[in-house]
């Protein structure tokens, strides 16, 4: 099957061997069928993510996962798309991210610390003035104008996203604490978290552009860090803060 | 000895740290203090132990030993995330 999708701006033609790949991107299919590029899946690559997710479960010390091709190939597909996007000046990012009022803030922090947790605090607070751009793996494009975030729709375990973007205002570490606390930080303090949770290609000179992405991305949004419970005052400070 | 070639250098704020790719089987970022950013520039090109250590001894003041030990237990470091190539 093949069709061509629009992210990040990105006009992208997937050809794959299963469905679902193009059932979970339906809602971004490109109105013009000329591609910016394409990319093609073979049973190797499907192989390869069953592989690399049976790793990660035995070095987290969980049983081994099973999955379908149909699903496998999804993550193919993103992670080849992943693997060109430094061209474009555009990358992927491991994080949750909200917009309000038209502007995105994206939260990141290691899986499992309560990233979706305090963006559905925010959807609690802010209402309908609160829309989820993506839950898990946004795209983000850096340009002279600044980052914009992209909604995909490979938005995590609780499938929530929007086929919108946003110019992105701020990016948030967050840790878990007993007691809320915002405050502002450098590109110095938040640089080992971006490098953790970008996506990183497998070939060099796409790494290369993707540090450099980074860099513009650390200089062109305000960086903070939050300490956070579970309870809805995490989702005022912070928005308080962020907000400007 | 040479810096495998699916880990790159990356200076932040004046600091040196490695970043590997997809490729790498290390998942991690290394950062360290001065002495470990100047070892991995010089791993950008073939280099021996022996040659670190002269070029460490060049340029700081440290006490007779201490560079050698430093440079060795790097080097075990960066060996174990396979982000040095023999």
């Amino acid at each position: 099957m093949t069709d061509t999708y629009r992210l990040a701006e990105l006009n992208i033609t997937v050809s794959s061997l299963y469905d679902e790949v193009h059932r979970l991107c339906r809602d971004y299919l490109s109105p013009e069928p000329k591609a910016d590029f394409k990319v093609v899946t073979t049973q190797t690559d499907i192989d390869f993510e069953r592989e690399k997710s049976a790793r990660e479960d035995e070095a987290e010390g969980r049983p081994v996962q099973k999955f379908t091709d149909g699903y496998l190939e999804t993550l193919a597909v993103y992670r080849k798309i992943a693997e060109k996007l430094p061209k474009y000046d555009a990358f992927l990012f491991h994080g949750s991210c909200i917009a309000v009022n038209g502007e995105g803030y994206i939260f990141t922090a290691k899986s499992g610390t309560g990233k979706s947790t305090h963006t559905r605090l925010w959807r609690e607070l802010l209402g309908n003035r609160a829309v989820m751009v993506n839950d898990d793996k946004p795209l983000i494009r850096v340009s002279e104008a600044g980052a914009t975030v992209y909604g995909t729709p490979w938005d995590g375990k609780h499938r929530l996203s929007s086929n919108i973007s946003a110019p992105l205002k701020a990016l948030c570490i967050l840790q878990r604490a007993p007691d809320n606390s915002i405050y502002q930080i450098t590109a110095a303090e938040a640089y080992p978290m971006l490098l953790q949770q970008v996506y990183r290609p497998y070939d060099g000179e796409a790494m290369k552009k993707t540090l450099d992405l980074i860099d513009r991305l650390a200089s062109s949004v305000k960086l903070w860090r939050l300490n956070c419970n579970t309870d809805i005052r995490a989702a005022k400070i912070a928005y308080d803060a962020m907000k400007g | 000895m040479k810096l495998n070639r699916n880990f790159l250098l990356h200076t932040v704020n004046s600091e040196t740290v490695l970043v590997p790719t997809g490729e790498a089987g290390f998942s991690g970022v290394v950062r360290g203090n001065k002495t470990l950013g100047a070892i991995l520039e010089l791993l950008k090109t073939d280099i021996t132990e022996r040659e670190i250590v002269a070029a460490l001894q060049a340029r700081f003041d440290a006490p007779q030993g201490a560079v050698e030990k430093d440079v060795s237990k790097a080097l075990a470091e960066l060996k174990k995330i396979g982000a040095i190539d023999d």
